[in-house]
């Protein structure tokens, strides 16, 4: 099988974000850069295709600058045969369609029989460019699946995902497919040492948008469906209040607060 | 060279993140020894591939010097045969070990979070299991060496002794005694690092031929569980260091094979255990750097937090000087990490500088971590904190390895040598 990763490097979970001066975007300096966890995820379920299928091959593709790199010889190190990173200034900008659309367009020459992404980036939190990616490469999609078994005969896949109510909804897509990962999914394994100092030898390439075929009003800031106006903060919550005590004196005191210093209820 | 290369960097995150995850929560159980730390270190080898990576690697090298035939001496670290080459890039272990700055990065990420468990972990592998690496034959490398390299079995190296600690070749009192195809080993080694938990030590004796004290040359043995006669003590209570089992070791006539001394039985007194030492000191300063840089983060991050006097305290200068001078010490002590490193990889050995930052880092870590727990006040008494483990855990980096006292003079007599 040939299984196609969409790789997102985001911030750290961790980073403190500051906003520019101008409210045009976030400050980037200092921040530690990372895969996006749902990415991990669908890293990892790509691996452990890899591995009970034997000839499979699992490439990592990326849009993002340079740094990208770093996270993508991660999924290398973790396991993965090649990375593809799409890097062009006139990329800058980009929204949920216009990555969408660069993304599918370096796709689409691969053949891939299944791609595999996080259900959403943990940066901008839209949760589009899998559907989106879907709908350009005229794919089947099933997004936000927590578990994902691929058919002997490689032509189907089984997704399963948790629907309201604790029930479990199960989509039977043929492949090629595009499946989005939710948390649970699977475990992600770390980079191991001997899979880190062989990342660099495995084939990677970088791709502008001359080589992909795409205009520059296409894509990037001018291709974008969606501009972003400005970023702020949301504003600094009160710290919450914990009730002591026994569950009903408790739950006494809690309706007490909401109805006498809350006035909800 | 004053930044990590890419796969460095990899390991280095891939590590904290193993730490954060998998070490931290069980640091207090290993303070208190309700889990076996081996255990740990064996998930950890294998979440990073490593056990059969280096399985592998080691198979390799052996064949390797089975096809070469034996070598009649391996003065330097490493194997001689290998020195010239640029590494086997089919060996991912083997790149890995040639750019000491992998293992310094590891050692320090593990020193960050439980610097005993790092030193239990490197005693067993880098100290015995580079010994026998360095010192021992095809055979030995795969009967000793496999297996405590990736911790199928533990490893313990053993020099000190009750009587014998700085001074520890001249007042050495175990003995080699000659019989036969053997070699009867009597003596007590104490401080041992993995003695509890040990499977195969490396113990150095004095080969004993009647010859007097001082004419008897020093040699590394290698001594199994199991051996009538060899026994161990009680795990010690230490003041830190409290997630690395220590103890004692006992010989009583334990009959040591002849195919179990490393190396070459020679005239030469010291040389050998002398490389050893090298080797563990040059590694010192990297578990020096782990507990200096967590204890310097964390107080950045908690004088920026706590606020005293209507502000946070990061803004009283009492405090900025402190940061001020803990980064300082910082900066150096990673410095010197990186230049070991450097040494390390390009084969340069030179003890002097060896042994000033084996000194100077122990102490930089002590005052670091002091200074954490000034900074934090009464939290940083508090075992929740995290820093009060790191200032106990860094004295013992002031005793192990050579005291501090030994290791300035050991400078100060290589500078004024003629």
């Amino acid at each position: 099988m040939k299984i196609g990763v969409l790789m997102k490097q985001v911030p750290d979970t961790e980073t403190k974000i500051r906003i520019k001066d101008d409210a045009s975007g976030i400050v980037v300096d200092g921040i530690k850069w990372v895969m996006n966890p749902y990415d991990e995820y669908a890293v990892e379920e790509a691996l452990r295709i890899k591995e009970k299928k034997a000839g499979s091959t699992v490439t990592i593709i990326s849009m993002g600058p340079k740094r990208s790199v770093e996270t993508i010889r991660t999924g290398l190190a973790m396991g993965a045969d090649s990375g593809i990173l799409i890097d062009d200034p006139a990329l800058e900008g980009a929204d949920c369609y216009a990555t969408a659309k660069a993304l599918a367009k370096v796709m689409e020459p691969e053949n891939f029989d299944l791609i595999l992404c996080g259900k959403q980036a943990i940066d901008d939190d839209s949760a589009q460019v899998p559907q989106m990616v879907a709908e350009f490469l005229g794919m089947p999609q099933a997004m936000v699946i927590d578990k994902l078994v691929v058919s002997d005969d490689g032509k189907k896949a089984t997704c399963y995902r948790r629907i309201e109510g604790g029930a479990k909804e199960v989509l039977e897509v043929d492949l090629p497919a595009i499946v989005a990962a939710e948390k649970g999914l699977n475990e992600p394994r770390y980079a191991s040492l001997p899979g880190i100092m062989k990342a660099k030898s495995k084939p990677f390439k970088e791709i502008n948008l001359g080589a992909l075929g795409l205009k520059a009003e296409e894509v990037g800031a001018k291709g974008a469906k969606l501009k972003v106006k400005k970023y702020f903060l949301p504003a600094e919550k009160a710290p919450g209040k914990i009730i002591p005590g026994e569950p009903e004196d408790a739950a006494r005191a809690l309706v007490k607060m909401l109805r006498e210093e809350a006035k909800v209820v | 060279m004053f930044e990590l290369t890419e796969p460095q960097k990899m390991i280095q995150q891939a590590f904290r993140q193993w730490c954060e995850n998998e070490l931290q929560p069980k640091v207090e159980a290993l303070e208190k020894a309700e889990i076996n730390p081996f255990d740990l270190m064996r998930q950890m080898l294998d979440a990073f591939g490593m056990r059969d990576a280096m399985r592998e690697g080691m198979k390799r090298k052996v064949q390797k010097m089975r096809e070469k035939g034996p070598v009649e001496d391996k003065k330097e670290e490493g194997l001689v045969e290998d020195k010239k080459e640029e590494g086997d890039p089919d060996d991912p272990m083997e790149m890995a070990q040639r750019d000491m700055m992998i293992p310094f990065t590891m050692i320090k990420e593990l020193c960050r979070v439980a610097p005993g468990f790092a030193m239990s972990f490197g005693v067993s592998t880098a100290l015995a299991g580079g010994t026998i690496l360095s010192k021992g034959n095809a055979d030995q490398i795969e009967k000793w060496g496999v297996p405590i390299n990736a911790l199928d079995k533990v490893g313990c190296w053993c020099l000190t002794e009750p009587e014998a600690g700085s001074d520890a070749f001249g007042s050495m009192k175990a003995t080699a005694k000659p019989k036969d195809d053997y070699y009867i080993l009597n003596g007590q080694k104490t401080f041992i690092t993995n003695a509890p938990y040990g499977e195969i030590f490396v113990v150095y004796a004095k080969i004993d031929r009647g010859q007097p004290k001082d004419k008897q040359p020093v040699h590394a043995f290698v001594l199994e569980k199991g051996m009538p006669g060899l026994t161990t003590g009680k795990p010690f209570e230490k003041m830190g260091m409290k997630d690395s089992p220590t103890g004692e070791v006992f010989m009583d006539d334990v009959k040591v094979p002849k195919a179990n001394l490393l190396g070459v039985e020679k005239d030469n007194l010291r040389d050998q255990a002398k490389e050893s030492l090298g080797n563990e000191r040059s590694g010192v300063p990297a578990m020096c750097l782990g507990i200096i840089e967590r204890c310097f983060e964390e107080s950045v991050k908690y004088a920026k937090e706590r606020k005293q006097f209507g502000k946070p305290i990061g803004e009283f200068q009492a405090i900025q000087l402190k940061i001020a001078n803990m980064y300082i010490k910082y900066m150096n002590v990673q410095n010197i990490v990186y230049r070991l490193a450097w040494m390390g990889s390009a084969k340069k050995r030179d003890m002097a500088f060896i042994c000033a930052s084996k000194a100077y880092a122990a102490q930089a870590a002590i005052e670091v971590a002091m200074e954490a727990i000034q900074i934090f006040g009464g939290y940083g008494y508090m075992k929740e904190y995290h820093v009060e483990k790191l200032l106990r855990d860094a004295k013992l980096l002031e005793l192990g390895a050579g005291t501090t006292d030994i290791n300035l003079l050991t400078t100060a007599r290589i500078l004024l040598r003629d």
